[in-house]
């Protein structure tokens, strides 16, 4: 952690002591009272000035008058009071204080201020929109500095959008701008089972189920002090979301053959491309489980829906690389394409660029190059395109196994006039599983 | 001392001795004295406060 200068202005001992405590990791220098805080504040040697309002002098706010002079010098001020009525509030932050808090669990308090602080020079140090998420699109700016702003704060989020519109990226930018001392932990629910991925969460003691080896220690502790990203939480059970629900808020859980309470108090970000209402309505998402993950729901846009992000995506994912140049037709390709795979579209396509293109790309090198990658996207797409998931999310993945065999059968069928035989050797399959086909064909057939 | 400091005093006497002991499981010899003696201190102060606004007409 980066070590900072701080100064503390408070005139109670005890509170002191906490705070030399809660700081012990940077340079600290404490004023019992306004006089020796006023001359601390005028060296202007401090990044950070902690302020009690009251200073035992008799006056009820002699703080106050130390909060425009921290401000003049560039001091980041935060007023630590036991008063925090409406006008006590507005009054310091009409004088500049950039923070304030209730005194009252100071180990939490300090902690947030601290990350607010580093959140706000970060900020001021570099644009997250030319670094870190490259959008230009106003409406996608707004959402990613709303959720932000809240990145210190404890507050789950839940982040909504299309497939590769970047949510993972967006989850880790939080993270970063948090100022959590914990590890960035994701995860994404839809690649287990569900005894799998309660195995993963909560972890295992050795011995727990046949083939736990070896105890495991599960992500809810690794994102201990951290986040924990839940990536595609729509494809978790409910009993897993009633399990996770009560470690959320009991920040304890107990992990799988083991007796003994682990705590981890982690901060939840997690991500969907379905439509959670939808979700809730249909019972697969528990309301109060919901309710928890989504203080602050954000959703990004689909690439076609922000066509002037393509460009500067297209520059900043290949920075660092072979510096090239659009011819104005190839900016009207790249302009007109509608990037259904979205960021990782354009990701991939940036790749086969500076793998294989000259410096100067003419609209017959983006024509190639979309077709390779729209080829890729639907060989690797071809056994779970988004129709195919859609139809599984409704009907269930054994429905969706069932159609698309049945399917590949009627086709098999076509191809060979009707040939049983011929079609049970080429797609080596069982005669019970070609008759079980058929008999579903008549059925949907002989329904009304 | 009006009401109004009476209930600053406490709010924020008390929050310090609350952060206090919540200190007082991690620390070690020296410190744990000293947290101790500041409680024991922050808490008379507190009471006297207390008493001498009951006492008061």
């Amino acid at each position: 952690m980066q070590k900072l200068s701080i100064l503390v202005v408070e005139d109670d001992p005890l509170a002191r002591k906490v705070m030399a405590v809660q700081l012990k990791d940077h340079a600290v220098d404490f004023a019992e009272n306004a006089s020796s805080g006023r001359a601390l504040i005028e060296s202007g040697r401090h990044a950070l000035c902690f302020l009690d309002l009251q200073l035992g002098d008799g006056d009820n706010a002699s703080g106050m008058e130390l909060i425009p002079l921290a401000a003049a010098r560039g001091i980041y001020s935060v007023v630590m009071s036991g008063h925090d009525g409406e006008a006590v509030v507005e009054r310091a932050y009409g004088l500049g204080c950039d923070d304030f808090y209730s005194k009252g669990n100071e180990a939490s308090n300090v902690g947030s201020v601290i990350a607010r602080y580093l959140n706000k020079k970060e900020g001021a140090k570099t644009d997250v929109f030319s670094e870190r998420f490259i959008t230009e699109d106003p409406e996608t700016r707004a959402c990613v500095k709303e959720a932000l702003k809240y990145a210190p704060s404890e507050l789950p989020i839940l982040i909504l959008g299309p497939s590769g519109t970047g949510k993972t990226n967006l989850a880790r930018v939080i993270h970063d701008y948090s100022g959590r001392a914990g590890a960035f932990v994701a995860i994404n629910c839809s690649a287990y089972t569900e005894d799998l991925l309660e195995a993963e969460l909560f972890g295992y003691k050795k011995g727990a189920f046949t083939g736990a080896n070896d105890g495991h220690k599960g992500k809810l502790l690794a994102a201990d002090q951290g986040t924990l990203f839940l990536d595609e939480i729509g494809s978790m059970s409910l009993k897993m979301q009633t399990k996770l629900l009560k470690a959320i808020e009991e920040h304890s859980f107990y992990p799988l053959g083991s007796d003994r309470a682990e705590t981890s108090r982690f901060r939840v970000i997690s991500a969907t491309l379905e439509d959670v209402q939808s979700l809730i309505k249909a019972g697969k998402m528990r309301f109060d489980f919901f309710q928890r993950i989504h203080g602050l729901s954000v959703e990004l846009k689909a690439l076609a829906r922000r066509k002037g992000d393509v460009l500067p995506l297209i520059a900043a994912l290949g920075r660092g690389g072979k510096r090239l140049s659009f011819t104005p037709e190839a900016k009207q390709r790249l302009l007109g394409h509608d990037w259904p795979g979205n960021v990782r579209e354009v990701k991939r396509f940036v790749e086969l660029l500076a793998a294989g293109e000259d410096g100067r790309v003419t609209p017959e090198a983006v024509d190639h190059l979309l077709k390779t990658v729209r080829a890729e996207h639907g060989t690797l797409s071809a056994f779970a395109n988004e129709e195919h998931y859609r139809f599984a999310l409704e009907n269930g993945l054994a429905a969706a196994v069932d159609r698309f065999s049945d399917e590949l059968i009627r086709r098999g069928l076509d191809e060979n006039e009707g040939k049983k035989t011929k079609v049970l050797s080429e797609l080596k399959i069982s005669t019970r599983l070609l008759y079980a086909a058929l008999a579903r064909m008549r059925g949907k057939r002989s329904k009304p | 001392m009006t009401l109004d400091d009476l209930i600053h005093d406490v709010n924020s006497k008390c929050s310090s001795l609350k952060d206090a002991a919540k200190l007082l499981p991690a620390a070690a010899e020296p410190e744990y004295r000293e947290l101790l003696t500041l409680m024991v201190r922050q808490s008379r102060a507190l009471a006297d406060a207390l008493a001498a606004f009951e006492r008061a007409p």
